[in-house]
């Protein structure tokens, strides 16, 4: 498949890199009249879930009594770093312990998907624009509901305006704050998508040279570029290693920061 | 000059004008995330001992900028692959 995906991106009629880039849907036959399709990326959100699960299972175990080994103690470590580095700080103490357990899925979810997009043969689930929007959908819905249920229905409303607008701008200003806040989740979209999906483009940029230049100028220049391709390439991956986790780093920070907002617009 | 030379590869001047386009957003968002590196360096430098909390804060700057060069990105795909 990857053969095929390059040597398209290289000038070669037939499949379009962007049908790869952009996932399959695989049709299953259940019973007799019900296709189910199934899409690439879907796999690999349960594929997250399943290796969530399988990492996390002696985490609790490990804090609570101790011991646990060496990747058991890396996530335990990382869970408190994310409790005491981003949500605490930024949702306080009794709103971040409910909420917790929410920026810390969100926070894994996106991470495994992000890395299991980088071992080879796997899809990107978080490149897909669908699994990003509805990630970006649960934090407008908490970002909105959460802030009409503390702050009461109509004060919340109120809350978006700036204090200090003269009267003679409010239909100005408000219709622009409502805006903003759903170009805040719109935001969170597009950086995540665009992220993972521009790292794996320009991943098959550097390869395809290799493939341009062979069918284009014969073999043998193109045995001579591969090997600058591929340091190219490997070098990417290293960038797309960290991009991955930056990625998760950014967007749940970003929605802890969005959902503190929405509900405590004072501080 | 641009347009003889579309003609002449072949190139469709949709496409052209998106790898502009997609070019031109990478100019500001390398302008805004430089200066952003920057100051966080002399800030870093000038305060070793607040260094987790800058590096925080311009890694979200960044972060912000980039989120907007991506828009024009984006866009610019968008018309690429149309």
């Amino acid at each position: 498949m990857l053969a095929s995906t390059v040597s398209a991106a290289a000038g070669g009629e037939g499949q379009n890199p962007f049908e790869y880039l952009f996932g399959h849907v695989v049709a299953y036959q259940v019973g007799e009249f019900v296709s189910l399709p199934v899409w690439q990326f879907q796999v690999f959100q349960v594929a997250a879930i399943v290796a969530i699960f399988l990492a996390f299972a002696p985490v609790k175990r490990a804090v609570v009594q101790g011991g646990g080994g060496y990747f058991t103690k890396v996530l335990a470590g990382w869970v408190s770093w994310i409790r005491d580095e981003m949500v605490y700080p930024n949702l306080g103490e009794t709103d971040g312990k409910k909420m917790m357990p929410f920026f810390l899925s969100l926070f894994f979810f996106i991470m495994f998907m992000n890395v299991f997009g980088l071992i080879p043969g796997g899809y990107t689930a978080t490149a897909s624009v669908y699994v990003a929007a509805g990630l970006a959908c649960i934090i407008l819905v908490m970002m909105i509901f959460g802030g009409m249920l503390i702050q009461g229905p109509l004060k919340f409303w109120a809350s978006l305006i700036p204090s200090g607008v003269p009267g003679w701008l409010l239909p100005l200003i408000f219709p622009l704050e409502v805006i903003g806040l759903f170009i805040k989740p719109i935001a969170l979209t597009v950086r995540l998508a665009a992220n993972m999906t521009g790292g794996h483009l320009v991943l098959l940029s550097f390869m395809g040279l290799a493939f341009y230049f062979g069918s284009s100028y014969g073999t043998a220049l193109g045995l001579a570029v591969t090997p600058v391709s591929l340091g190219l390439a490997i070098f990417i991956m290293i960038i797309e290693g960290f991009v991955a986790l930056l990625q998760a780093y950014i967007f749940t920070l970003l929605s802890i920061i969005f959902v503190s907002q929405a509900l405590h617009p004072d501080h | 000059m641009l347009l003889t030379l579309l003609q002449e590869t072949g190139v469709q001047p949709s496409h052209a004008m998106a790898a502009i386009g997609a070019g031109l957003a990478v100019i500001g968002a390398g302008i805004g995330i430089g200066k952003i590196g920057g100051d966080a360096n002399s800030a870093i430098a000038r305060q070793p001992e607040s260094t987790g909390d800058i590096r925080g804060s311009s890694l979200i700057f960044a972060a912000l900028i980039e989120g907007v060069a991506f828009f024009g990105v984006v866009v610019g795909l968008l018309f690429a692959i149309k």
